[in-house]
């Protein structure tokens, strides 16, 4: 965790002093505000190893062991949400947005649309898991229906459209989907955990892109 | 230094963190009722495991919103109105490195590359591909800002070339470059990099925060993709070479 943030910091000391010249207030709310960062991720990582990560792993090791479809279509989704709705980056993003849009793009009407896109696209890794369809596809797919979908959606969402795909793969959501694609993998029969559990990420990250584009043809 | 603000709006933020985990909360022990029957005691084990993570996403998002969102604007505006602007794209450079060169997930990816190409591929090579490619991916999305060009100009044909090596990549290759997109959005680029961003769009003349500020997560994202398929070319023709 120290060694994600502290670069960064130490070039905005720098910087400080050599450029730019904040107020001192700002600067050191930056400071202390980098301290409650780096403790709060310590805090909230353990806080996700301990509680979250087994809850996760309680609810995907269900899914295998009763032999119905419909069931694991409905714990994908609904981890998939919950995960999502969960995840620290995905609050940062949609926080932002909604300030400097002033409101026109809601924080929580942003939130529940990309988790519902992470919801529907983990469900949809996991159905490629169990009929054994190449990711390549998928993947080639998602990203093109994104492309087109690019075209007609309006222009002030397309740029949150992209970088909500980006911060669905946070460190809440990550583990827990992970852990839910493997579990699921490693008991059918003849798939392999490395190559068919993973690709997940990958593909959860598709959703949210699309949700949102879908969100601002809708809006307006 | 009564004027310095930290605990501003803490409630707040804790009720919206509270309203981020009770879904998985709520699922969890309609699920332990109904099915799971988890003994008592491991189950009050993880209820402390979400009060810890409740604490620490609280501390997490407090600080972002004091610390780094103020400092992240006011530094975009500063770097926005100077003169020479294309000096905004070696920054880009800079930040995109650091930001990357550090994060824990890179270096997990790296070992984990290094591992599953048996040792063929080295940990730091993957390190530093990555880090540089968010580098410039960060140096583009600055330019982008500067001069006005489209998100859609860059992404697409990014996704396109991604799209492309996929017909002549290994599946395991594609999975783990596809996977590794987050590796680089880490809690600096998501809160800080991107606040500095919004802040030069803002600064800028003719620039929209919304339209120009937002996007360079989507960039940061692609990078690793990139990097990890190309990569993963490189080692596959090597390896053709050999076997001739």
């Amino acid at each position: 965790m120290l060694s994600a943030i502290l670069p960064l910091v130490l070039a905005v000391v720098i910087l400080q002093f050599a450029v730019i010249r904040m107020p001192s207030q700002v600067f050191l709310q930056f400071i202390i505000g980098a301290a409650m960062v780096i403790g709060g991720m310590v805090l909230f990582l353990s806080g996700v190893e301990i509680g979250i990560l087994p809850m996760g792993k309680a609810l995907g090791a269900e899914l295998p062991r009763r032999n119905s479809l419909l069931l694991v279509i409905g714990i994908a989704f609904m981890v998939g949400f919950a995960a999502t709705v969960a995840e620290p980056d995905v609050i940062v993003l949609t926080r932002q947005v909604d300030e400097v849009s002033r409101g026109a793009i809601a924080e929580n009407v942003l939130i529940y649309a990309i988790a519902l896109g992470v919801g529907l696209f983990v469900t949809m890794a996991m159905l490629r898991i169990l009929l054994n369809i190449n990711i390549a596809y998928l993947l080639a797919a998602g990203y093109a229906i994104i492309i087109v979908l690019a075209f007609f959606a309006p222009p002030e969402f397309v740029p949150v459209a992209f970088d909500s795909g980006g911060v669905t793969t946070g460190p809440m959501a990550v583990p827990i989907i992970l852990s839910l694609g493997l579990g699921f993998s490693s008991v059918l029969a003849g798939r392999s955990a490395m190559s068919d559990g993973f690709g997940l990420i990958g593909l959860a990250s598709i959703g949210p892109v699309i949700a949102v584009m879908i969100l601002g043809m809708v809006l307006s | 230094m009564s004027w310095i603000m930290v605990w501003g709006g803490i409630g707040h933020t804790f009720l919206s963190v509270i309203r981020a985990l009770l879904p998985l909360l709520v699922l969890f022990i309609i699920f332990q009722f109904l099915v799971l029957k988890l003994p008592r005691s491991y189950v009050l084990n993880l209820l402390k495991g979400v009060l810890l993570a409740i604490v620490g996403l609280a501390l997490f998002l407090q600080g972002v919103g004091i610390g780094f969102f103020p400092a992240g604007q006011y530094m975009g505006e500063t770097l926005g109105a100077i003169r020479a602007q294309w000096l905004l794209v070696p920054f880009g450079l800079m930040m995109g490195f650091l930001a990357t060169w550090g994060e824990p997930a890179v270096r997990i990816l790296g070992s984990q590359i290094e591992e599953a190409s048996g040792g063929s591929v080295r940990k730091n090579v993957v390190v530093y591909a990555i880090s540089g490619g968010v580098a410039l991916f960060v140096a583009l999305g600055m330019a982008r800002i500067v001069y006005g060009i489209p998100l859609l100009w860059i992404i697409i044909p990014g996704y396109l070339l991604a799209i492309a090596m996929l017909r002549f990549s290994d599946k395991r290759v594609i999975a783990i470059a596809f996977d590794a997109g987050g590796v680089a959005t880490g809690p600096m680029v998501v809160t800080f990099v991107l606040a500095i961003a919004v802040g030069i769009a803002a600064a800028i003349e003719g620039r929209d925060p919304i339209l120009d500020g937002f996007g360079l997560i989507s960039l940061v994202a692609l990078a690793p993709i990139l990097t990890i398929m190309v990569l993963g070319l490189i080692l596959r023709a090597r390896l053709r070479r050999k076997e001739k």
